[in-house]
C-alpha cells in the first residue's frame, strides 16, 4: 500500500515537468506577451521605461534562460511573481483556490448524487417508463451546453422566481455569524454547482445504470439473491458497492475537465474562483499565473487520481495491492 | 459481410431511441447539406430588421439575431460549422488515440509507461483552457478550432484502445499470428484493431458530440472563427439580450443540444449492436 | 478658479441637470443628504489586475483607484474647473510657470498631512515619468516654495486649460511619497491596497468578486462621504448585472453595465434611472484605422471611398442600439469646447465609394478590386458586431474581406506593435482636452512602435504636426480653438484614422441613489457626495 502511494507521487513529478514545459512553450508561442499587453494597458512610450520594464519582467533574456530560472524556482517552491496583479503568483492564487474548490466538491457532490441516484433508480426499473424517462432526462443534460443552462437558470430560479442570488459568492456588506455566513455562500452556490454538477450527473446517471446491470448479472449477486437476501439490500449492498467502481475511475478522470469547465460556469456566475483568474490571464499571456495555475491544478488532479486508486483498492475486494 | 451488417442493423434498429438519434442525425446532415441551396446568400449578410421573432415574419422563419441577420439560414450554416468540426476532431482524436493507445498497448514496458504519462499529462491540464490556449496561440481560424479539440480529446480513446490491446494481445489468434512471422504492424493494425474496434468506435461517436460543446464553448466565449457562422457563435453574441429576445439563444441552443443528443443515442445505438454482451437488454 | 463654495458647486450643477431635462431628478441634489448606508456599484467592464496602476492600466483600476486618490482638481459637468486638493492653481504671465496652492490639513489615510513635498513628489517622479509621459515633456521642474505652495516651471509656454486637464485628468492622481519614495512605483505592492487622501479607505479586496471601501472618518471635506461603506463589485457579463440590479443587489453601474436592450425595460420600472451625464472627459469613440504601410491604403481616396462605403448610422443604431451617434470629424461632439461641424463629411454612398475606388485605380476585376485584412479588436463586444458589418460593407463594394477579431493581446500587438492589418476597428477614450490623447494619432511622433492607441497607421503630414505644434504652446484660448479645428479639418480630409461613432455610455443607477454623474467623468471621481434615499 505504501509502495503504492509513493510509486504515484514520484509519478507526479516529471508530469509536472512536461506540464511546465509544453505549456511554457506554447505561451511563447503565442503572438503578444504579457509584455506588450501590460505595457499597452498602462500606455508606457518612453524607451527607457520599457528597457526598465522588460529586464523587470525578465523578457530581456533568451526564451530558454527564462524557462530555466522558472523551473528553478519552481523547485524550490516558488511559482513566481505575477507583474500583472503585483502580487506572488502563489498568493493570488491561493485566495482565489478555495471558492472553485467549493464549487467543484458542490457540482461533485450533486452530480454523485443525482448521478449515482438517477442511475440505480433506471437500473432498478430498467426499460420502464421511468428508466427513459432518467435516460432522456441524463441525455438532455449530456447534451447541453453548461454555459447555456446556467443562463436559463440565472433567468429562471434567480430573476424570474427570486429564489437564488443571480451570482457572487457571498451577500456583499452584511456581516453575518459563521453559521449565516455559511448558509450564504451556500445560498449562492446552489444554482452555478447544479448548472456544473448536471453535466457530470448524466454522465454517471449512464455510466451506473449500465453498470448496475453488468454487475448484477455478475455471479456473486446470484449467489447473495440464491442465499435469500431481499431485492433491496442485495442490490445496496452487493451491486451498488461494486456498481460504483467506473464511477470512481470516471470520477478522477473527470477532475481536470470539472477545472476547465469551472471557467464558463464561473464566468456566467461571476464566481470569485480560479477560473476566470486563469481565463484572463490566458488573454494576457500572464504566463507565471498560467503556470502557477496549471501546475496546481495539475497536482490536484494528479493527488486525486492517486486517491481514486486506493479507494479502488478498498472498493473492489478483487484487486490487489500489486 | 452483408449478412454480418444485416445483424448490425437489426440490433440497431431494436434500439428505437438509437432510430431517432439516426434520424436527427441525417436531418441535420441534410440541413447542412441543402443549405447553399436554401440560402444561396452568406448567412453572415445582414438582411432585415434586427429582432424578429420567429413565426412572425415569412420570410425569416426563425426570425433575425440582434444585427438582421436570417437565424435560419445561420441555424443551416451553422450545422455544416459544427459537423465539419465534430468530425473532423473526432477523427484526428481517434486517429492519435488509437496509435497513442495500440502502441502502449503493443510495444510495452518504457514506451508503454511513456505513452501512459502522455495521456495523463493530457488528461491532467483543465481541457478547455488548453484549447482556449492553443486556439489564441494558432488563431482563430476553423482548422485550427478543429486541431486544438482533437488534441484535447484523444486521452480516452487512448485508454480504451490500450485496454482493448492489452486483453487482445495475448489471445490465442495473435499468438498464432506471431507464430506464423506476421510483422509487428501488421498485426497491430491487420488483426488486433478490428477486434478492438468496435468500442472505440462507439466512443468515437460521443467524441463528435463532446466536440461539438467544446466548439460552441469556445465560439461562447468569442473565440471562434469570425468568418464561418457556429452556434456557439450565435449563443455567445445573443446573449446579452437573452431576456427581451432570449429566441437567438435558444435555437442555436436547442440546435446544439439536439445535434448531441443525436449523436449520443446513436452512439448508444452502435453500443448495443457492436456489443454482444449487452445485446439482450 | 477661487471664491468655491461646494454647496454653490451643488445648487448650480442640480439646476443644469434639471433643466436638461433626462432623467435630471435622481442626479440632482433633491431633498436633503442622508448619511449612512452601503453603495454596491459597478461598471461595463472586468476586474482590474490591481486596484492603483500608477501607469493607468485602463478603465478598471482608474475607476478603483479614484476612490482612494485624488486630484488637485477636477472638471464638472458643466466643464468648469474646481478645487478639489488644490485651492488655487494660477498661470504666470509668461505661461511658463504655475503656482499650486494646496488645500490645508489633508491628510493621507495613515494619519500624516499632505504636503507640498508630495506635490513635488509627483509631480517629478510620478507624473511626469509615469503617469503623463510625454504629456510634461515640458515639466521642467518642480518647488517647494513652502509647505503648502509649489511652484511647476516649464521649458515652454503651457496652456492653462491644458494643465488643468492634466492636472484633472487620468494622469493626476497624487500618491503619498512617504509610502512610494525610494520604492518602484509600479511594481510597489501596496498598489494593491493603496493610500489616499480619498474618501474612501479600502478595506478587502476578495480577488474575482469584489473590494470594499470604507468611510474615511478624517476625510478634509467634513461630513462626506454620505455613505459609511461603498462596494465595487464585478460580473462578468453584461446579463448577469441586469439581473443583479433587478434583484436588489446592485446600486449604481458606469460605462453601460447592462444591454442596451435591458435599459428601457428597468427604467420603465421606475425603479431606474439611466443618466447619460458624467462621461463627456473620457468620450469614447470606436474607429476605423488605414494602414498607410499598405500601398493601397496609402492613397487617400481609397481611404475616403471605404468610409463612404460604411453606414454610421447602421452602427450606432442597430449595433449599439442607439446609445452611440455618427461621428463628425476627428473630435467628439460631446467636447462642447473644441467640436466643430464644419469639415469634410463621409455620407453613406455605395455609388459614390464605387465610384471613388474606380478613379483610385481599382476597378473590379473578376469579382473583386482587392483583398483587405480587417481586425476588429476584439475587446468590446460591438466590435466583434462592427467587424461582421464591415465586413459586409466592404463586401458591397467589391472588395475581398478577410475577417480578425482577435483577442485583446493579440489584437493590441496585431494593430499597435506588429502594424499587421489593411484596416483596423479600435476605440479610444479622448478626454476634453484633444492634446495628446486625440492628436497623438495624427501626428508623426504618435508612431511608436509597441505603445497602443496611438498612430498606428504610419501616417505623417508636416502640416498636421505643425498645427499640433502649435496648439501645444498657444496659451490665448480663442486662438487655441480655431487651431484645434484647423486640426480637426485636416484630420476629416486625410482621414488616416477617423472616429465612425461616438458612443453614449450610460450609467444605470437605482431611483433612490442621489447626486451621481455631477462631474465630466463620474466614472473616475471620489463619489463622495454620492448618498442613498432609503
Amino acid at each position: 500500500m505504501r509502495r503504492i502511494i509513493i510509486r504515484r507521487l514520484v509519478q507526479i513529478i516529471p508530469l509536472i515537468f512536461a506540464v511546465i514545459v509544453m505549456n511554457f512553450v506554447l505561451i511563447h508561442l503565442a503572438p503578444g506577451s504579457l509584455f506588450d499587453v501590460m505595457t499597452s494597458e498602462q500606455q508606457i512610450t518612453d524607451p527607457a521605461m520599457l528597457d526598465q520594464l522588460r529586464h523587470t519582467y525578465g523578457v530581456d533574456q533568451p526564451v530558454t534562460v527564462q524557462l530555466a530560472k522558472y523551473i528553478w524556482s519552481v523547485m524550490r517552491l516558488d511559482l513566481g511573481y505575477s507583474y500583472r496583479q503585483n502580487a506572488p503568483v502563489f498568493d493570488v492564487i491561493m485566495q482565489q483556490l478555495p471558492a472553485t474548490l467549493i464549487l467543484m466538491l458542490a457540482a461533485i457532490g450533486i452530480a454523485l448524487l443525482v448521478g449515482v441516484t438517477a442511475g440505480v433508480m433506471a437500473s432498478i426499473k430498467v426499460n420502464t417508463i421511468w428508466d427513459n424517462l432518467i435516460s432522456l432526462g441524463a441525455v438532455f443534460f449530456f447534451a447541453a451546453p453548461s454555459f447555456w443552462l446556467g443562463i436559463m437558470m440565472t433567468v429562471m430560479f434567480a430573476v424570474k422566481l427570486g429564489w437564488f442570488p443571480v451570482g457572487g459568492m457571498r451577500t456583499i456588506g452584511v456581516d453575518e455569524s459563521a453559521i449565516g455566513a455559511v448558509l450564504d455562500v451556500m445560498h449562492h452556490l446552489v444554482l452555478p454547482a447544479t448548472a456544473l454538477g448536471l453535466f457530470y450527473a448524466a454522465t454517471f446517471a449512464r455510466v451506473m445504470r449500465a453498470s448496475m446491470l453488468e454487475v448484477a448479472r455478475l455471479d456473486f449477486v446470484r449467489t447473495a439473491r440464491a442465499k435469500g437476501l431481499s431485492g433491496g439490500r442485495v442490490v445496496l449492498a452487493h451491486v451498488m458497492r461494486n456498481a460504483m467502481l467506473p464511477i470512481v475511475t470516471l470520477l478522477g478522470l473527470q477532475l481536470g475537465t470539472m477545472l476547465g469547465g469551472s471557467v464558463v460556469i464561473e464566468a456566467v456566475f461571476s464566481w470569485p474562483g480560479i477560473g476566470s483568474l486563469l481565463f484572463d490571464s490566458v488573454m494576457s499571456r500572464n504566463f507565471p499565473m498560467v503556470l502557477g495555475v496549471l501546475i496546481l491544478g495539475s497536482l490536484l488532479v494528479a493527488v486525486c487520481n492517486a486517491t481514486v486508486d486506493l479507494l479502488y483498492l478498498r472498493l473492489d475486494p478483487r484487486i490487489k495491492a500489486r | 459481410m452483408i449478412a454480418l451488417f444485416i445483424d448490425f442493423a437489426r440490433r440497431f434498429a431494436r434500439n428505437r431511441a438509437a432510430l431517432v438519434g439516426l434520424f436527427l442525425v441525417l436531418v441535420v446532415i441534410g440541413v447542412a447539406i441543402a443549405a447553399p441551396w436554401w440560402f444561396p446568400r452568406n448567412p453572415l449578410r445582414i438582411v432585415g430588421r434586427p429582432e424578429i421573432w420567429p413565426f412572425v415574419s415569412p420570410r425569416y422563419p426563425l426570425g433575425t439575431d440582434s444585427l438582421g441577420r436570417d437565424i435560419a439560414a445561420m441555424t443551416a450554416y451553422g450545422a455544416r460549422t459544427t459537423l465539419l468540426i465534430g468530425l473532423c476532431a473526432s477523427l484526428t482524436a481517434t486517429i492519435i488515440g488509437i496509435t497513442v493507445g495500440a502502441t502502449a498497448a503493443y510495444v510495452g514496458g518504457w514506451v508503454d509507461e511513456l505513452l501512459m504519462r502522455l495521456t495523463e499529462l493530457f488528461q491532467t491540464i483543465p481541457n478547455l483552457i488548453f484549447v482556449l490556449t492553443i486556439v489564441s496561440i494558432l488563431g482563430q481560424k476553423i482548422e485550427y478550432v478543429t486541431i486544438a479539440v482533437g488534441v484535447v480529446t484523444w486521452t480516452p480513446i487512448a485508454r480504451l484502445t490500450r485496454a482493448e490491446f492489452m486483453s487482445l494481445r495475448d489471445r490465442e489468434f495473435v499468438q498464432a499470428c506471431r507464430a506464423m512471422g506476421m510483422g509487428s504492424l501488421r498485426i497491430m493494425f491487420g488483426e488486433i484493431l478490428p477486434n478492438a474496434l468496435p468500442p472505440v468506435i462507439v466512443l468515437s461517436s460521443l467524441v463528435i458530440a463532446g466536440a461539438v460543446l467544446f466548439e460552441s464553448a469556445v465560439a461562447f466565449l468569442g473565440l471562434g472563427d469570425p468568418n464561418v457562422t457556429s452556434w456557439g457563435q450565435l449563443i455567445g453574441d445573443g446573449r446579452t439580450l437573452i431576456r427581451s429576445s432570449w429566441y437567438i439563444c435558444a435555437v442555436p441552443g436547442l440546435a446544439i443540444m439536439l445535434t448531441v443528443l443525436a449523436l449520443n443515442l446513436v452512439g448508444d445505438g452502435l453500443n448495443d449492436a457492436l456489443n454482444p454482451k449487452l445485446r439482450d437488454r | 478658479m477661487s471664491g468655491f463654495s461646494r454647496r454653490d458647486f451643488l445648487m448650480t450643477t442640480a439646476g443644469a441637470a434639471l433643466a436638461s431635462g433626462f432623467v435630471g431628478s435622481s442626479s440632482a441634489a433633491t431633498g436633503t443628504p442622508k448619511r449612512g448606508g452601503t453603495l454596491v456599484g459597478t461598471w461595463g467592464g472586468f476586474e482590474p489586475q490591481s486596484l492603483f496602476v500608477p501607469a493607468g492600466g485602463g478603465s478598471s483600476p482608474y475607476f478603483t483607484s479614484t476612490k482612494v486618490f485624488e486630484r488637485l482638481l477636477r472638471l464638472t459637468v458643466d466643464l468648469k474647473f474646481e478645487p478639489v486638493l488644490a485651492l488655487d492653481i494660477k498661470p504666470a504671465e509668461d505661461f511658463r510657470s504655475y503656482t499650486i496652492k494646496l488645500r490645508p490639513n489633508v491628510t493621507w489615510h495613515d494619519g500624516k498631512p499632505l504636503t507640498a513635498e508630495d506635490l513635488v513628489f509627483n509631480a517629478m517622479e510620478y507624473w511626469k515619468p509615469i503617469s503623463a509621459g510625454v504629456t510634461l515633456d515640458a515639466l521642467e521642474g518642480a518647488e517647494a516654495v513652502d509647505p503648502l505652495t509649489v511652484v511647476l516651471k516649464f521649458k515652454v509656454p503651457v496652456p492653462e486649460f491644458f494643465l488643468k486637464s492634466v492636472l484633472a485628468g487620468k494622469a493626476g492622481l497624487v500618491i503619498p511619497k512617504h509610502i512610494y519614495a525610494g520604492s518602484n512605483i509600479i511594481t510597489n505592492p501596496v498598489n494593491n491596497t493603496p493610500i489616499g487622501t480619498g474618501p474612501f479607505k479600502v478595506k478587502e479586496w476578495v480577488r474575482g468578486s469584489h473590494v470594499e471601501f470604507a468611510r474615511h472618518d478624517g476625510y478634509w471635506n467634513a461630513g462626506l462621504p454620505y455613505v459609511d461603506k461603498l462596494v465595487i463589485r464585478w460580473w462578468r457579463d453584461p446579463a448577469s448585472r441586469s439581473a443583479a440590479f433587478e434583484a436588489g443587489q446592485l446600486d449604481i453601474g458606469t460605462f453601460n453595465p447592462i444591454p442596451a436592450p435591458d435599459i428601457a425595460r428597468l427604467t420603465g420600472t421606475k425603479k431606474f434611472v439611466a443618466e447619460t451625464k458624467g462621461y463627456s472627459n473620457s468620450a469614447w469613440i470606436t474607429s476605423v484605422e488605414f494602414n498607410q504601410r499598405r500601398e493601397i491604403f496609402k492613397k487617400r481616396e481609397v481611404r475616403q471611398a471605404l468610409l463612404h462605403a460604411i453606414d454610421r448610422s447602421f452602427i450606432s443604431d442597430t449595433i449599439f442600439f442607439g446609445r452611440a451617434h455618427p461621428s463628425i470629424g476627428a473630435i467628439p461632439s460631446s467636447n462642447s469646447i473644441f467640436f466643430t461641424k464644419d469639415v469634410q463629411d463621409y455620407p453613406f454612398d455605395v455609388k459614390k465609394a464605387a465610384k471613388l475606388l474606380d478613379a483610385a485605380g481599382y476597378p473590379v476585376k473578376s469579382g473583386s478590386r482587392f483583398k483587405m485584412s480587417l481586425v476588429s479588436a476584439g475587446w468590446f463586444e460591438e466590435n466583434v458586431k462592427i467587424g461582421q458589418y464591415l465586413k459586409q460593407a466592404f463586401e458591397d463594394v467589391d472588395i475581398t474581406v478577410e475577417l480578425a477579431i482577435p483577442d485583446r493581446a493579440t489584437s493590441l500587438k496585431r494593430i499597435y506593435s506588429d502594424y499587421e492589418y489593411d484596416v483596423a476597428v479600435s476605440n479610444n477614450s479622448g478626454s476634453i482636452e484633444l492634446i495628446p490623447a486625440t492628436t497623438q494619432y495624427y501626428t508623426t511622433d504618435g508612431i511608436v512602435k509597441g505603445a497602443a492607441f496611438r498612430n498606428a497607421t504610419g501616417y505623417s503630414n508636416p502640416k498636421m504636426d505643425e498645427i499640433v505644434g502649435k496648439m501645444a504652446i498657444e496659451t490665448d484660448e480663442k486662438k487655441r480653438v480655431s487651431l484645434v479645428h484647423e486640426f480637426d479639418k485636416l484630420a476629416a480630409i486625410d482621414a488616416p484614422i477617423l472616429p465612425m461613432v461616438d458612443l453614449e455610455p450610460v450609467t444605470i443607477a437605482r431611483a433612490d441613489v442621489r447626486n451621481h454623474s455631477l462631474t465630466a467623468d463620474f466614472m473616475g471621481e471620489s463619489w463622495a457626495e454620492v448618498w442613498l434615499d432609503r
